[in-house]
């Protein structure tokens, strides 16, 4: 998507249309100070130059006071060349925006927004609509020529008739009075003569009286001017032409705007960091890529795990069901209670864990790293559900805060610390209660991306605490 | 244009209509009166859609005939410069055509009509294209644009052309 093209298009337009241009009232005095023709035409360049941008930074880059530069967007807002944007935000919404500016224009990685003041202010914003643009300046031309054109054929001119006996006169507008039903002429009210139009008068009289004098030379300077449109404004019409078939450039609503420019500044950056904080303001706006991140990532481990499970029914045979780590079960998954690895959980993994070392050796390594990373994780998932649990008891770790309000982490916790050494007869009560929790887990928004994370943090503690925990008599 | 407004008459009476059905003589009166007349300020009236209020009657002096203030809904068809209308035509003469949409009368010219068509006179007087594709006679069917109107206070009267994109023959009726 080229916006060349329609740049050229808009200055080309803005010099040919809005050069004399002023946006002063006509009551004030037109001083050589106050003349302020031109601004339109640097106004519209500047924006060829940029696509959202904000009112007052554009009046700040083109030194223009804001009050003016207003009333020359407010014109091509009426003019329809620049749609604008209005809403009334705190001071962090105007960091989203500059935090987009700042991922189109250099790419810098979006900063974290501090404390914000709830104060709200207006803020304008504007943009070129360049598909607009172009129907603009194409109808503009268009009622231009015809205009002239018109004029010329006498198009939409009321005929007038002449009696050629009294000279009396009459309009196209007197038809009814003067049909006669005898033949197929018009006949004067006075003399019963036969009218003539007019237009045939001036074609049979060509040089009469002054009167048609007066009409040629009007003619004249219709075609005259009809010419001089047509060579001066070629520049404009070629652009036109060659625009003509190319995707015009569509930056969006100033919403759709940021959020997209954003994502592609991090992109761009490899900036995949999700913190929640960005997220959930990015929600106050209504649209944002972030939720559906996480989600991806859980379409990604779930394939891998589904061909994991074959090779384990393939080499153990004593197990036909695969047991998939909580961190996998979705709700709406129809499993059983081994496949939720609620029941002898330790003994499988013990089983199945020689079962890949024995595999290493003797088959394809590829299949086997595969099933390994699966199986890793899911010890990962494992013990990370046990530290929880034992964060929890300790109340020592201050990440614990930041992850609680998932559901996940909170069915986790809640689970592993109602299953005490002795408590056992509570069990399949718990159990009831655990897969409401478990099967809403992945559903909060992000929140697969946060347990991830948190994983991977936390597996390096899991050798010392495994102690405690009453699963491995089960 | 169609516009849905209130106007207001002093209704007269005879006081023959008198008696319980006094409203409703008022009121088929006032459609006798008024549907189908024209008054150059609000066009053409073509239909009575309601009685918004009928004020206090005055007794004449001497006629014993009683005048009522009639505040009446009704719907007005009123003509203006640049509108499209489409129209029947009435009379093709080499001057040009006369056409009718609804009460309104137009005339378009023949320079407002388009220049590859010609007059063509006969029984039928018709303005035709040279392929003889296109024919506009008496009951023709066409699009045109006004371009002019006269009001007078009883009467309005439009000049059209067809002499413009998407204009002229809509329908043929020697086709069909
Ligand atoms: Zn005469």
């Amino acid at each position: 998507m080229s916006v060349e093209p329609f740049n050229r298009l808009v200055k080309l337009a803005a010099r040919a249309f809005y050069d004399d241009i002023t946006t002063k009232g006509d009551n004030q005095p037109k001083t050589g100070r106050s003349d302020n023709r031109g601004i339109a035409v640097v106004v519209l360049d500047a924006l060829t130059r940029r696509q959202w941008v904000k009112e007052e930074d554009l009046a700040k880059a083109l030194k223009l006071h804001s009050k003016q530069l207003r009333r020359t967007l407010r014109f091509f807002e009426e003019e329809k060349l620049v749609t604008r944007d209005h809403r009334r935000e705190t001071a962090k919404g105007a960091k989203i925006f500059s935090a987009a500016v700042a991922a189109t224009v250099d790419g810098q990685p979006t900063t974290k927004e501090g404390e914000e003041k709830i104060k709200l202010h207006t803020h304008s914003y504007c943009c070129l609509d360049y598909a607009q643009i172009y129907d603009v300046v194409r109808y503009r031309l268009h009622r231009m020529k015809k205009k002239l054109k018109d004029e010329l054929d006498n198009k939409n001119t009321v005929q007038e008739y002449i009696c050629p006996n009294c000279g009396k006169r009459y309009t196209a507008l007197d038809a009814l009075r003067l049909v006669s039903m005898d033949d197929e002429y018009f006949h004067c009210e006075s003399c019963n003569g036969e009218l003539v139009a007019e237009s045939d008068k001036l074609a049979s009289q060509e040089g009469g009286d002054g009167d048609d004098n007066a009409r040629r030379r009007r003619r004249e300077k219709l075609k005259d001017m009809l010419q001089k449109m047509e060579v001066q404004l070629k520049p404009l019409i070629d652009q036109l032409s060659r625009v003509k078939d190319l995707p015009v450039p569509e930056f969006g609503t100033l919403q759709a705007w940021e959020v997209r420019a954003s994502a592609a500044g991090r992109a761009a950056n490899g900036d995949s960091s999700n913190d929640p904080s960005r997220s959930s303001h990015g929600l106050g706006y209504g649209g944002t890529t972030l939720p559906f991140v996480g989600d991806t990532k859980v379409e990604v481990d779930f394939s891998g795990a589904e061909g994991k499970g074959e090779n384990i029914k393939s080499e153990n045979e004593s197990s036909s069901l695969k047991v998939l780590p909580p961190w996998m079960i979705k709700e709406g998954m129809n499993l059983t209670k081994e496949q939720r690895g609620e029941v002898k959980q330790e003994s499988r993994m013990d089983d199945s864990s020689p079962a890949v070392e024995f595999s290493d050796d003797k088959k394809s390594t590829v299949e086997n790293d595969d099933k390994k990373n699966i199986q890793d994780e899911y010890v990962k998932a494992y013990y990370a559900a046990l530290i929880k649990k034992q964060q929890e008891l300790d109340e020592a770790a201050k990440k614990q805060d930041e992850l609680s309000n998932t559901h996940a982490l909170n069915g986790i916790s809640g689970m592993t610390s109602n299953r005490q050494v002795g408590m056992k007869s509570k069990r399949d009560e718990d159990d009831g209660d655990d897969d409401v929790e478990w099967e809403e887990a992945p559903v909060a928004g992000n929140a697969n991306e946060n347990y991830k994370v948190d994983l991977n943090v936390q597996v390096d503690a899991s050798g010392e605490d495994e102690d405690d925990i009453d699963w491995e008599e089960g | 244009m169609f516009f849905h407004i209130v106007l207001e008459r002093n209704m007269q009476l005879h006081p023959r209509h008198f008696g319980r059905n006094l409203r409703e003589n008022l009121v088929s009166k006032l459609m006798k009166d008024v549907e189908g007349t024209c008054s150059g300020r609000h066009g053409f009236v073509v239909a009575i859609t309601g009685i918004e209020n009928i004020g206090k009657g005055l007794i004449r002096d001497g006629t014993g005939f009683v005048t009522f203030p009639v505040k009446y809904q009704c719907v007005v068809f009123r003509p203006f410069k640049g509108e499209i209308l489409e129209a029947v035509v009435t009379m093709v003469n080499k001057m040009g055509f006369f056409a009718e949409a609804g009460p309104v009368q137009i005339f378009v010219s023949n320079h407002l009509i388009p220049d590859d068509m010609e007059f063509q006179i006969g029984d039928m007087p018709n303005y035709t294209t040279s392929d003889g594709s296109v024919k506009i006679q008496k009951d023709s069917e066409v699009r045109l644009k006004i371009i002019g109107t006269r009001v007078d206070a009883t009467e309005i009267f439009c000049i059209g052309t067809i002499k413009d994109d998407f204009l002229g023959v809509i329908n043929d009726p020697s086709a069909g």
